[in-house]
């Protein structure tokens, strides 16, 4: 499609394709970013099923910041990334699911943050009972940023 | 060395098996992804909050976290390994990736200065409080040197390898 053969030829595509340094820095900012906001979710995440104990739900709020922060880096140099070789990208099965799922984890990101600031007294009290539902939404972001990551690394091979 | 070590690994059969299986090398990067997501993360939140941000948050809570970075510690130690028993020859020549091992090394040694100087004494500190120079400082020698090992690991590809 054009538009993907225009973004190809953008300043910014030719900067991260052709130059020294541009695609190294993007590609090492992305891997910092997904450190920090996969990191951040899958602890996140494994608290809330339990295999992590003895840290409360109220440290993870301010931790949150930061993980979006994390996804903030990668937001930007993964469309950076993209420009260098759109009509690539768009047709490769691998990125297309790890779009789908990173967009998912962010989704799900978002409503895991709303349900912790709901939950987080009830959830940090001595009889902590974590409803069902928050339980299939740790899982379920879980699997979405695993995803991503496996996706992600097989863009290259398939 | 460098000569001796990639000719004792080359053609063993560590080196035939990760060079013959096709899709080891694509599941060793998925499994060192994954792991440095555990690591970092988790380190994170350790060493910020030992760094005296994030005080709402218990330090010593935080190092409920530690055995998950240890967890991503073993994952890519042992996925490491295999790459370079998988490829001596480029990884041993590598400006990158020797930088990058003595800053693994940097860290390791860092996390016995935190173990042996800081994590006795943990106990007594004000839970919300803030830091010692001491503690303040192995926390941005962690921060630095795994952020140092993710970059450097990331570029290996990119720069040295002449």
């Amino acid at each position: 499609m054009p538009v993907f053969q225009w973004l190809e030829s953008t300043a910014l595509a030719i900067w991260v394709g052709e130059s020294l340094w541009g695609y190294p820095i993007m590609l090492g900012t992305h891997a910092v970013g997904l450190a920090i906001v996969v990191g951040i979710f899958v602890m996140l995440d494994l608290r809330m099923l339990g295999v992590i104990r003895g840290i409360s739900f109220h440290a993870f709020l301010s931790l949150f910041r930061l993980a979006w922060i994390g996804f903030l880096f990668n937001a930007i140099s993964g469309s950076a990334l993209f420009t260098s070789q759109a009509s690539t990208f768009v047709e490769s099965t691998p990125f297309l699911i790890k779009i789908s799922a990173v967009l998912a984890g962010v989704i799900l990101g978002v409503i895991i943050q709303q349900r912790v600031r709901l939950r987080v007294a009830d959830w940090d009290s001595d009889d902590a009972n974590i409803e069902s539902s928050a339980t299939f939404l740790a899982i379920a972001s879980l699997i979405c940023w695993i995803g991503a990551i496996i996706a992600g690394r097989l863009i290259a091979y398939l | 060395m460098t000569e001796t070590i990639v000719r004792a690994i080359e053609g063993g059969p560590i080196n035939t098996w990760v060079l013959s299986t096709y899709w080891l090398w694509p599941l060793l990067e998925i499994l060192h992804f994954i792991g440095l997501s555990l690591l970092l993360g988790s380190m994170l939140v350790v060493d910020l909050r030992l760094a005296g941000y994030l005080r709402q948050i218990d330090i010593k809570s935080t190092h409920r976290l530690v055995p998950w970075a240890a967890a991503g510690f073993t994952m890519n130690l042992i996925s490491g390994v295999l790459f370079f028993f998988g490829d001596p020859a480029r990884y041993s020549i590598n400006i990158g990736f020797q930088i990058k091992m003595i800053l693994v090394l940097l860290a390791g040694l860092n996390v016995l200065v935190f173990s042996w100087k800081i994590n006795p004494h943990l106990d007594k500190w004000d839970p919300h409080g803030d830091s010692t120079m001491l503690a303040k400082s192995v926390a941005w020698v962690s921060l630095i040197t795994w952020s140092g090992v993710l970059l450097l690991g990331r570029l290996i590809p990119y720069i040295g390898t002449g």
